[in-house]
């Protein structure tokens, strides 16, 4: 972006990951958070990141903008984005740049991450400084433009500090972080867990009603399959750092051919029809240090398990027509 | 069965300078908890539903109004009595990761509240480590593996599991669970839902079930009850599939057309709408949701609604337009 013409409409851009491997250096020895994943975010699309704890869906949002810290590494792959090419080869002010700018971030919690002793005026001032925004006073009228999409009032939000937001608004206030420098990509991490439903939907409106209205592409990271089926085009779900299914989400949701997709989805209480068709998943979240290291990562949970399972990690075939399933259980052409 | 009757609960003014007002958690709240029945309490952040909770597990005082334990109100009995009807009725928080003692195994968590259990009931060492191994089980935990484990050890479903299975240590008639599926993976939240469900059906435990979170209230409250509660005020009760199906109280609506639509497998109520501002707490209204809501008229801001019964069902609400409407999403046939 250029500081002196700094709001031209920002259009989402594509991602385009190969072959990424991410480890974590633990005491325990070393461990693959993410193991050559290969995808392509489409562009001015909002893209859903699904899994459990541990699944990898937030280090991969990170590894996108090159913002994976120790003791995670990049081990291998290339992550190519338009306008700004291999994410990976850049480093220090480059990337820096690149993060607010091209790719918008809010954080898990935003309430964590803004400063308790700064309005949020002047944190704005404060990035808008650092991006080289030679205005502010445009940015601060885009920030309160924002906050009234968002339906807060502008000029309060500005002088407050952030215990005095309630959480809806903290939320908010984090995506105005995220968008004010008209990033083409903006990724939410969790952007609702932290709040009850109402609030939710309402921020889940926002942020689709912003998508749209910017041409944006979002990638919205939740363990919530509501979430995801209420606001996002396409899911990835993401097990034990694989991408085992990747398709448009309504095809997905109706016939899910992953078995952890459909465990995930019958695990779902209901507000209508039969509630005993509603089934737990059964055993636990993966954890990266008892991850086998051949075979599939999901036998031991699954209900399609045959031998070659234990044997061989099975590859990605396509699915879902342009998307993809990882599973050995599942005949592409059935 | 508990019975709460006319509980009001206010908290006082806090700082000095500030000169904040007192605030009115729950505002003349009445309901009744049968035996191994199931009352859910939804509404959203500051609501007064996790002040209930913690009147009924006598974490918190009340102002006025009754609570009756079996029809014996608790504050005019001596302190020991009280301690002891209270055992009976057990509070599992939301947040799994703080309930537990970091430094403490899964062991000595459970042989804590066992070794007071082991006193009162004259049992031996041997009893105590049986019942933990029963606990376990009866939660749906391996006693072997989880007994020796710290809880950093566990993911947050185990972590819940063992809190709950901590709680039967003292063979409860209630559990209270306050948003006790929130913090933990939403493919691991069915698992403890069912648990609940399980320990009301088996073991007769009388679950109140307090959470924002609709659908879960629907499955741990299958033939229980729904109040839906909004600043400190129940504006709306009934049988659970009930009042979610037609709901009649604009705001018990708004917080149904708030759960997500699995778009593909359901379609949205036809009804459904998501106010999207944010809002003010406490207007001065006579309705207290008249400033949020969409079918308000002057009546709402000068005549409050009192509690009035809508069909022959046991269905109450708090409203002077009371209308029937369809907000949940409704299945669709998917071939698959």
């Amino acid at each position: 972006m250029n500081a002196s013409e700094p709001y031209s409409a920002a259009v989402g851009a594509g991602i385009t990951i190969r072959n990424l491997t991410v480890t974590y250096h633990t005491d325990r020895g070393i461990f693959p958070a993410l193991k050559d994943v290969s995808l392509d975010i489409r562009p001015q699309t909002i893209t859903g990141f699904i899994g459990e704890s541990g699944s990898g869906k937030t280090t991969l949002a990170m590894a996108i903008m090159n913002a994976i810290r120790t003791p995670g590494l990049i081990a291998s792959g290339s992550i190519y984005t338009d306008g700004v090419g291999d994410v990976l080869k850049l480093q220090g002010e480059s990337l820096r740049r690149v993060h607010g700018q091209h790719f918008g971030f809010v954080f898990q919690a935003s309430s964590n991450s803004l400063n308790p002793l700064k309005r949020i005026g002047a944190q704005l001032l404060d990035l808008g400084r650092s991006h080289g925004i030679k205005d502010p006073r445009i940015l601060l009228k885009e920030a309160r433009a924002l906050a009234e999409r968002m339906g807060m009032d502008g000029d309060r939000v500005l002088t407050s500090y952030q215990h005095e937001l309630s959480g809806g608004m903290r939320q908010r206030a984090g995506i105005i972080f995220a968008l004010v420098l008209r990033a083409k990509v903006v990724i939410l991490d969790e952007p609702t867990t932290a709040l009850d439903m109402l609030s939710q939907q309402a921020v889940l409106e926002i942020i689709r009603q912003i998508h749209e209205e910017r041409g944006l592409t979002s990638i919205i990271i939740t363990h919530d399959m509501g979430v995801m089926a209420e606001i996002v085009q396409r899911v990835v779900v993401l097990y034990a750092g694989r991408v085992v299914e990747e398709g448009p989400t309504q095809d997905l949701l109706q016939r899910p051919r992953h078995p952890y997709t459909k465990g995930l989805i019958d695990a779902i209480p209901r507000i209508t029809g039969d509630l005993a068709e509603a089934k737990p998943l059964a055993g636990s979240p993966p954890d990266l240090a008892t991850v086998p290291t051949q075979g599939c990562v999901f036998r031991d949970r699954c209900s399609l398990r045959r031998p070659v399972c234990d044997l061989v990690e099975p590859l990605a075939q396509p699915a879902h027509g342009d998307g993809l399933v990882t599973c050995h259980g599942v005949n592409a052409h059935d | 069965m508990i019975e709460v009757k006319h509980l009001v609960k206010t908290y006082p003014a806090r700082g000095g300078i500030l000169k904040q007002k007192p605030v009115q958690a729950v505002k003349g709240v009445s309901f009744v908890l049968p035996d191994a029945g199931a009352v859910a309490f939804i509404g959203e952040s500051g609501c007064g539903k996790t002040t209930i909770g913690r009147i009924l597990t006598g974490l918190e005082s009340y102002d006025s109004g009754e609570v009756l334990y079996d029809g014996v109100n608790l504050t005019r009995l001596p302190s020991a009595e009280r301690r002891e009807k209270l055992r009976k009725v057990q509070l599992i928080q939301q947040d799994p990761y703080a309930a537990l003692n970091p430094s403490r195994t899964i062991a000595k968590t459970l042989m804590a509240p066992l070794a007071l259990e082991a006193k009162r009931q004259q049992k031996s060492k041997a009893w105590m480590a049986s019942r933990a191994r029963e606990v376990l089980a009866l939660v749906g935990l391996n006693p072997e593996v989880v007994l020796p484990k710290y809880p950093h050890m566990l993911s947050g479903g185990q972590r819940q599991r063992v809190v709950i299975a901590r709680a039967l240590t003292v063979e409860p008639d209630v559990l209270v669970a306050d948003e006790a599926v929130s913090m933990i993976d939403v493919s691991l939240r069915l698992g403890i839902l069912s648990l609940l469900l399980e320990l009301r059906n088996k073991h007769g435990i009388a679950i109140l079930f307090i959470t924002h979170d609709v659908a879960a209230a629907r499955y741990v409250g299958q033939d229980g009850r729904v109040c839906v509660i909004y600043q400190g005020e129940v504006v709306e009760e009934g049988v659970t599939d009930d009042l979610i199906q037609s709901p009649v109280h604009p705001y018990s609506q708004a917080l149904l057309s708030a759960v997500p639509v699995l778009r593909g497998l359901e379609a949205p109520g036809p009804d459904r709408y998501i106010p999207l501002g944010e809002f003010q707490q406490d207007e001065g209204t006579a309705c207290r949701f008249a400033p949020r809501c969409r079918y308000a008229e002057e009546r709402c801001r000068t005549e409050k609604p009192r509690t009035v019964p809508y069909g022959n069902g046991g269905h109450r609400h708090r409203c002077h337009f009371p209308v029937a409407r369809r907000v949940v999403a409704e299945p669709l046939e998917v071939n698959s």
